[in-house]
């Protein structure tokens, strides 16, 4: 695994190749927490669950883009809800 | 149709000078009746045996409903309908007159001066600072964001390189250029700048100024930008920034806006309509 740190990227610029893999090491996180059934992500710490998976999300990303990627699954989730409701919603006044 | 029913009373009542076509109708002649004789068939034995002592009638019948007052109302529809379509086509072009007048006063007053550094120009060159007027003469696709962007800005930065190369393969000779402003002019030098868009289009253009300058020029193209309150310029933070590009023609004004939900299809499609007009 490349070794990310957030004082290489403060002096220089954030590549294609950092990117991807920092993308990769995060959808195999959040592949994990979607198995073991959790959304926020953090949460799967009490069990034990995906530290592999975590690590090399956290070595990959910047911390920023770690909070930042984890608050839009968050609000991803919610959002999915929500249009859930509101297509039923219509589906109802329809009838 | 109640107006039409109106209309066509006159001739088929007819009260005036040709009743007798309705009383005797076996005078008339029908089409399968005309057909036969013209292809030689024998002919009604009956009709022959009329006698000729009335040689006006048949032909009168044969005119049909052509007399002079359907002849006249013929007449007088035809120069009314005239009259009409082409009254409606000038109301019509001057609707379109009008459309066209409020497209143009229409504009969003988005874009105006502005002075920055030119990272990407090569370091002996004189053009270091890159200004409004370097917007002239080409087509200029402008986004806003900053280099250390999770994955709107380069998802986006792909896609006005997408745009581009499709440009410049099916209008060789279009003048367009791609331009990047930061939006985080604490962290986003002027090296960092150019190293960040070698992954793009390779005619790229990077612009970054200080923050006095990079707030001017994003209130002028009512970009909007926030950097948390306690950000550390060396430190690790994120920008939030409203996600456009903005086309501008040749003349340095807004053309359109385009969001993080148009394809680059659309873009392209969009932007050579937009070239078509714009050379009219």
């Amino acid at each position: 695994m490349w070794p990310f740190t957030s004082s290489k990227k403060d002096t220089s610029a954030s590549t294609r190749e950092d990117r991807s893999k920092c993308w990769e090491a995060r959808d195999k996180y959040f592949a994990c927490l979607d198995r073991v059934g959790v959304l926020k992500p953090g949460d799967e710490k009490k069990d034990g669950a995906c530290a592999s998976e975590d690590k090399a999300y956290e070595q990959n990303c910047a911390k920023s883009w770690i909070e930042y990627f984890n608050q839009r699954r968050v609000i991803a989730d919610a959002q999915k809800d929500r249009l859930a409701q509101a297509n039923t919603q219509a589906a109802n006044s329809k009838r | 149709m109640l107006s039409l029913n109106h209309f066509l009373r006159p001739i088929t009542t007819r009260p005036f000078s040709t009743g007798r076509c309705l009383v005797r109708p076996q005078k008339h002649l029908s089409g399968a009746q005309l057909w036969k004789r013209h292809a030689g068939t024998s002919p009604e034995p009956s009709q022959p045996s009329r006698p000729s002592s009335e040689p006006s009638r048949p032909q009168r019948n044969v005119i049909g409903a052509f007399t002079p007052t359907s002849a006249a109302i013929f007449v007088v529809v035809g120069v009314g309908l005239f009259w009409y379509f082409r009254n409606e086509k000038a109301k019509l072009q001057e609707q379109r007159e009008k459309e066209r007048m409020s497209k143009s006063y229409g504009r969003p007053h988005v874009g105006g001066p502005f002075s920055l550094v030119n990272c990407t120009a090569a370091p002996s060159s004189s053009e270091q600072r890159f200004t409004h007027e370097d917007l002239l003469r080409r087509w200029s696709l402008v986004y806003f964001g900053f280099t250390n962007c999770p994955d709107i800005c380069p998802a986006e930065l792909d896609k006005v390189t997408a745009v581009v190369n499709e440009l410049r393969q099916s209008n060789p000779d279009l003048p367009v250029q791609p331009v990047f402003i930061s939006v985080d002019p604490a962290r986003d030098t002027p090296s960092t700048i150019r190293t960040y868009l070698t992954d793009f289009h390779p005619s790229f253009v990077g612009l970054v100024g200080s923050f006095e300058q990079t707030k001017s020029v994003c209130k002028a193209y009512r970009v909007y930008f926030s950097t948390p309150p306690d950000a550390d310029p060396k430190g690790d933070y994120l920008v939030d920034h409203s996600i456009f590009v903005y086309l501008m023609d040749p003349e340095g004004r807004f053309v359109e806006a385009f969001g993080q939900t148009a394809e680059k299809e659309e873009m392209v499609d969009k932007i050579k309509q937009f070239v078509v007009e714009w050379s009219r």
